[in-house]
């Protein structure tokens, strides 16, 4: 492999490239659905090819290809450094990477079992049981369950001496129901949403949801939801959002507000831009003083975990939001250096035939002191409001609004009716500013989130996000129409 | 570009190497160029290629998949084993009722050379141009241009078998000032019909104007969507349930309204993938030709996409909407047919509205009337005794799509054809629909 890899390299100097990285990427998958009591996938994918990124008088060109060999790759390199030149009609300022990268190393997800090791007919049947017991609650109209499992075997290196390998291990699972009746429609689902929860980890992580202990509350409180009352219409209150729904908004309204390329305009065509513009860094109350959030690449089993980015920089944690202060951006080599700053490693491709780009990894919601109990408790009136139904937000990540599957009415310090149609909306720094209590580390769990759209072409990027129940203030609630 | 031969070559050899009791194999072969800009400067500029051998074998009543792009013998035959392996660990699926027997797809011709030749230097030279139209005005420009090459092939032992192979252009810009932006985009399979001067020109042209937001009382107001927000809105009701996976699972808004009158009669859509003012593609990833399907006639809701397996539930029959090898079949040729009102008769019939450009991160909040929230981005207006007088800041909306499309007012006489990333394309005029309702508004 190092052979294939020097020669994309030394072939992307001799052709006039200042810098050149090379990744080749072989990824195995294995998928598994089952919908109202038959299997509807039981398939295998697997994907193998390189990428090729080089710096031409200071301009990016990348080339990619599913044939990976030594003639292969020098038509490949040869095709980035033409594209690199292109790019070098309307280039700006030539790109500065910074230090020098130069990590060496292997990583690899540590996994109690290989989820591909465990037999399909084992993967079937538990979701099989799961769809069962979701089959004896009346009034269900569909259940579905799926179980996914990932294995990415990584290589990359560059022209400044560094070469690392990684073996990234993932295994997602979940099961939903909808119910339809008395003119609505509702649904529910475990252990997150949409579809399944999902991890670093092995087949441990599918086994610990327990999800056919699940299967039949879930498809209950489906049932239940359709006569439920509905969420209060335009009111003002106050809302405990669970940790599963306070996932999403982390990953909306903080992750995406602190990748330093949107924050500098390279998504505005697109995602769009950032309110946490430069001048705010270290000089802007972001939240309350209750909230801490951190991004890390080194927290298990969050979907952002790894050895190295992208880039070759190794995983490491960094403060976002301290005491309320905004105090970080999740950065590459070339956005950091533009604020003269060093890459905090969240440069991450998700294949081979795309290039990396600043994604979230595991940005979180650091645990407070409050059990949940007594913050219900201490909370005279308001909504609990939990699992993500529907979420929007606008593109500079300010005006969001969120539905949950779920609700609870909370008076009097106590967990009262069930309440469907729930929605929140706010503007993003309003909203956390107004975070008065975080749940301890007994309700804090790392959440997946593995369909995080980015780029022009798409990428689908699988973040984490560690978050418990918190409260807020005075959120609008009850907008449907 | 490997051309059909090799790629029946690849299908053949797949099925070949099937040891089920039947199969069939479907073939994607791409070779895209994207350069992407922001801020005047060129940030991002790629070439990718792939090609993803997807096959089914089934036994029985079961089916299993696998896929690859190792296109080898080796390769191939390792994932036809797959395929069947994964097929003989199922039960037996009552609903699924073999694979598809389909007749022969229509040819097609959409492949031009001067666009599959495309390079980066021209890309470069097209966003060069763009950028300096933006930088005249004080604006800062962003967008992509790309271009490449698509084939696709589905072969079965049941008789499937089709080849198209597709040329793609586009072009997307947005200029932005600091408090005002707009947008516009522009495709199609050949080059030469986009036109990024004219393009940027009408992005430029908004921009300008919207210098200077005012602020606005989110409540219900009339508005005049531009053809991209209708793209935008029309996409969404794809998404949320013009399959018919989703309506009979009860999760659509065409659940419960089939054959009832539910828009205004001024609403027809319908999905045709062999129009050739669309984005043609005659198969689907089945093989199945595509057939055109109403999903609206004057206002009464029809009847949703099939693939064989939903068709196979109804004792119908496809309707050729596998739009990939998995998921549910999907309306992704989408047209809506225009009228009689001018986008200018439109505005200058309204007291009191909002001209939108087009919206932002639309997402469902209630199947039952497909209700939706989204924002408004890039380009928002006030519309006040028949003009547009000012820009306004952008707002966020909760709109049953469902109602809105009852209230349409007028149609557009011009349609627009809007390719979409995914290869999912819509040809829609403006609208113009009263009593749209906001719900908030950004800062």
């Amino acid at each position: 492999m190092l052979d294939l890899l020097s020669r994309a390299l030394n072939s992307a100097q001799v052709k006039g490239a200042s810098y050149a990285d090379i990744r080749v990427v072989r990824t195995d998958q294995e998928r598994y659905g089952v919908r109202n009591g038959v299997v509807e996938t039981v398939a295998v994918d697997e994907s193998f090819g390189f990428g090729v990124r080089v710096l031409v008088d200071g301009c990016w060109g990348f080339a990619s290809s599913n044939d990976v060999n030594p003639t292969e790759i020098d038509r490949i390199t040869g095709l980035a450094i033409q594209i690199g030149k292109a790019s070098s009609r309307l280039g700006g300022e030539p790109v500065n990477l910074g230090p020098p990268v130069t990590s060496r190393g292997a990583y690899i997800t540590p996994v109690q079992v290989d989820p591909f090791t465990v037999p399909p007919e084992d993967k079937l049947a538990l979701l099989m049981e799961a769809d069962a017991m979701m089959g004896f609650v009346k009034g269900v109209r569909s259940r579905q369950g799926n179980l996914i499992f990932i294995r990415e075997h990584k290589s990359f290196a560059n022209t400044e001496g560094a070469f690392v390998e990684q073996t990234i291990f993932e295994a997602g699972g979940g099961i939903q129901v909808t119910a339809v009746g008395q003119g609505e429609v509702q649904r529910r689902s475990y252990p997150q949403s949409p579809g399944r929860q999902q991890g670093c980890a092995g087949w441990e992580y599918i086994q610990a949801m327990e999800l056919p202990r699940h299967a039949e509350r879930v498809a209950s409180e489906a049932v239940e939801l359709l006569t439920a009352d509905p969420c209060p219409t335009g009111k003002t209150t106050t809302a405990i959002i669970g940790a599963a729904q306070l996932a999403l908004q982390i990953h909306e309204s903080c992750g995406h507000a602190i990748e330093l390329d949107r924050v500098l305009g390279a998504e505005a065509a697109f995602a769009g831009t950032s309110f946490l513009t430069p001048e705010k860094l270290n000089n802007f109350r972001y939240a309350s003083d209750a909230v801490n959030i951190t991004a890390e690449s080194v927290r298990l089993p969050g979907l952002g975990t790894f050895g190295w980015d992208d880039e070759g920089v190794p995983a490491q944690s960094t403060p976002i939001v301290r005491n309320g202060e905004f105090t970080g951006y999740l950065m590459s080599r070339e956005t950091a250096g533009r604020l003269g700053l060093a890459s905090n490693g969240c440069m991450r491709a998700a294949s081979w035939n795309r290039i990396p780009l600043v994604r979230m990894t595991n940005v979180s919601l650091e645990p407070g002191e409050w059990n949940l109990d007594d913050l219900i408790a201490d909370t005279d009136d308001g909504i609990f409001m939990e699992m993500n139904r529907s979420w929007s937000i606008d593109d500079r990540r300010y005006n969001f609004q969120f539905g949950t599957e779920m609700g609870r009415e909370i008076k009097n310090g106590k967990l009262g009716r069930m309440l469907r149609n729930c929605t929140y909306t706010g503007i993003t720094p309003e909203f956390w500013n107004s975070c008065d209590a975080v749940c301890n580390s007994d309700h804090w769990r790392m959440w997946g989130e593995p369909h995080c759209g980015k780029g022009q072409p798409g990428q689908l990027g699988h973040t984490g996000h560690g978050a418990s129940p918190a409260r807020f203030r005075n959120v609008r609630v009850g907008v449907l129409r | 570009m490997i051309g059909r031969d090799r790629c029946e070559s690849v299908l053949r050899r797949a099925l070949d190497a099937s040891e089920a009791e039947d199969a069939d194999a479907y073939l994607v072969v791409q070779d895209l160029g994207s350069t992407r800009f922001a801020a005047n400067v060129i940030h991002q500029n790629v070439s990718h290629g792939n090609a993803q051998l997807h096959i089914r074998a089934v036994e029985g009543r079961r089916q299993g998949r696998a896929t690859t792009n190792d296109l080898s013998d080796a390769g191939i035959t390792k994932a036809a084993r797959s395929a069947r392996r994964n097929a003989l660990l199922m039960p037996e699926d009552p609903h699924f009722k073999g694979l598809p027997t389909p007749g022969v797809p229509p040819q097609v011709q959409t492949f031009d050379e001067n666009t599959a030749s495309f390079s980066p230097a021209a890309r470069a030279e097209v966003v060069a141009v763009a950028c300096r139209l933006g930088e005249a005005e004080g604006l800062e420009s962003s967008g992509f241009c790309r271009s490449g090459v698509q084939e696709t092939a589905a072969m079965s032992t049941r008789g499937a078998r089709g080849y198209h192979a597709t040329t793609f252009a586009g072009f997307l810009v947005t200029v932005m000032s600091g408090d005002s932006a707009s947008w516009s985009k522009g495709g199609s399979w050949r080059v030469s019909d986009v036109d990024p001067v004219s393009l940027t020109g009408e992005a430029v042209a908004r921009a300008v104007r919207g210098r200077n937001p005012a602020l606005v009382e989110p409540r219900n107001y009339a508005v005049v969507l531009h053809p991209y927000a209708v793209d935008d809105l029309i996409s969404a009701l794809s998404q949320y349930g013009m399959g018919a996976q989703a309506v009979q699972d009860g999760r659509s808004w065409m659940s419960g309204l089939q054959d009832t009158k539910a828009m205004s009669p001024l609403v027809s859509i319908w999905d045709d993938g062999t129009d050739m003012n669309g984005w043609p593609n005659p198969f689907d990833a089945e093989g199945v030709p595509r057939r055109i399907t109403h999903i609206v006639r004057e206002g009464v809701i029809g009847s949703p996409v099939h693939n064989s397996y939903t068709a196979g539930k109804q004792l119908a029959e496809s309707t050729g909407h596998q739009f990939s090898f998995g998921g549910g079949p999907l309306a992704s040729n989408l047209f809506v047919k225009p009228g009689t009102v001018s986008e200018a008769e439109m505005i200058s019939s309204t007291r009191l509205g909002i001209y939108i450009t087009r919206f932002h991160y639309i997402r469902q909040v209630h199947n039952r009337g497909c209700v939706v929230t989204g924002m408004t981005r890039d380009g928002t207006f006030l519309i006040d005794e028949g003009l547009i007088t000012r820009p306004i800041k952008d707002l966020r909306f909760t709109q049953s799509l469902v109602e809105a499309l009852a209230n349409v007012e007028a149609v557009g006489t011009r349609t627009r054809l809007c390719l979409n990333e995914v290869g999912f394309t819509t040809r829609v005029p403006a609208l113009k629909i009263t009593g749209f309702n906001f719900t908030g508004v950004t800062v």
